[in-house]
């Protein structure tokens, strides 16, 4: 048993900060065959993927300001799998150019203990959703498919209501900050699937009442 | 993973602690362990700054060099995440929720012998470079079940800690399996918690300060 390596320096919040790059779009459901036809070709090979995640969405309210908003997601169809929780930034003002939404993300994989740590820390939950469909890769880039759906009594994951008769389709890259030419390959591969799709840089921000 | 006890050894009459471990890593030398290199096992504290006029809560995290990939975080009688190593990026992303108390960061460094089916890590606690004790773990590592095997360690432990071995760890006892229920890397986590908890509290040997 050979002893792990120790480093002299811990290494607490040191690491590289990630950012996410984003387009999305939706299509209605009678077009998803051709879509998924379309992503299959132009995607990485390999057996087509598809998932059933819960997410659920908290908040801290802290003394002022904006709340801050964590993302717990876990698979349906692996329940022993880790959850894996989210921090999304702000997204990055400035260069109207670029093509994606850019913005810092961390990714943390947890235990099973999650909801009431999380509940624990002051956290509370805002809402919850099940999101299913496929996903696709393209090296680096990434390509969910999903259908969002209600979920009816809290807490209870069998009992959902489709929110909408169309699919969200989301196609990002995790890069480390700085490398801006990852949006240009987004481009490129959404030009690939118009006119089926659009897919598109939207500000979340501005899709608040 | 094994079943893991950690104690503290108390510095002996009219030593430092340092050659208080050096005894120690002597007596497993003639014991026949090996010694595999070295440990760490920090923590740190933050405070919640949410409500005011209530206690602030408070939030361990703590890393174990066994496991570097992960960061174990507990709030003390209350519920505890395992997760990976970047739950330190996400607490400093909450640096206005949270704050990190750093003057309080403890932790213990030492060597790490192997005997056979067991891993020893003597380590030298300190606080603010301060060394305030000696923290000893030991784990027995083909049993996940404390009920299995708790004999075998008290006597292993006996052979070299003499009269300092411990009871068993409360951790253990205190699951609604009691002694049956499997070990794992939080139980050993909440027993260096509560023992550095134990050393933050004692004075500084030979200082004024009340």
């Amino acid at each position: 048993m050979e002893a792990p390596p120790v480093t002299v320096m811990p290494v607490t919040g040191g690491a590289i900060n990630m950012m996410e790059y984003l387009l999305q779009g939706s299509v209605l459901d009678q077009a998803l065959e051709s879509l998924l036809h379309r992503l299959r070709g132009l995607c990485d090979n390999m057996e087509p993927e598809t998932f059933t995640d819960h997410e659920l969405v908290y908040l801290l309210k802290g003394q002022q300001g904006n709340p801050f908003i964590l993302r717990a997601r876990r698979s349906l169809s692996h329940p022993n799998a880790p959850w894996h929780l989210r921090y999304l930034g702000q997204p990055e003002v400035g260069d109207k150019s670029r093509h994606a939404l850019v913005r810092n993300c961390v990714d943390v994989a947890a235990s099973q203990s999650l909801p009431d740590f999380l509940n624990e820390m002051g956290f509370r939950m805002d809402h919850e959703f099940v999101a299913s469909g496929h996903i696709f890769r393209k090296g680096a880039m990434k390509v969910v498919v999903s259908k969002v759906s209600r979920i009816l009594v809290p807490g209870n994951t069998e009992n959902t209501e489709r929110m909408s008769l169309s699919y969200l389709v989301e196609l990002s890259i995790l890069a480390p900050a700085g490398q801006d030419t990852v949006s240009e390959d987004m481009r490129s591969f959404a030009e690939q699937l118009k006119p089926l799709i659009h897919l598109e840089k939207i500000d979340p921000s501005k899709q608040r009442h | 993973m094994g079943v893991t006890c950690v104690c503290q050894v108390p510095v002996a009459e009219g030593k430092s602690v340092q050659q208080t471990v050096d005894m120690l890593h002597k007596k497993l030398e003639q014991l026949g362990s090996v010694k595999q290199g070295s440990f760490c096992v920090d923590c740190e504290t933050y405070h919640a700054t949410g409500n005011v006029g209530q206690p602030s809560k408070l939030l361990y995290v703590m890393h174990n060099s066994e496991t570097p990939l992960s960061c174990m975080s507990l709030f003390e009688g209350g519920p505890c995440l395992v997760a990976d190593a970047n739950f330190d990026a996400l607490m400093s992303k909450l640096k206005s929720h949270f704050q990190n108390a750093k003057g309080h960061k403890v932790e213990s460094r030492g060597s790490r012998y192997r005997y056979c089916d067991f891993l020893i890590k003597v380590g030298t606690v300190t606080m603010s470079s301060s060394a305030r004790g000696i923290s000893v773990e030991v784990e027995y590592c083909p049993c996940v079940v404390p009920g299995d095997c708790w004999n075998l360690m008290k006597e292993f432990m006996q052979s070299f800690l003499g009269t300092s071995v411990p009871e068993l760890p409360s951790v253990f006892a205190a699951k609604p399996e009691g002694l049956f229920a499997a070990a794992d890397c939080v139980d050993t986590m909440t027993q260096y918690l509560e023992l550095f908890n134990k050393l933050r509290k004692l004075q500084i040997p030979g200082s004024n300060v009340r």
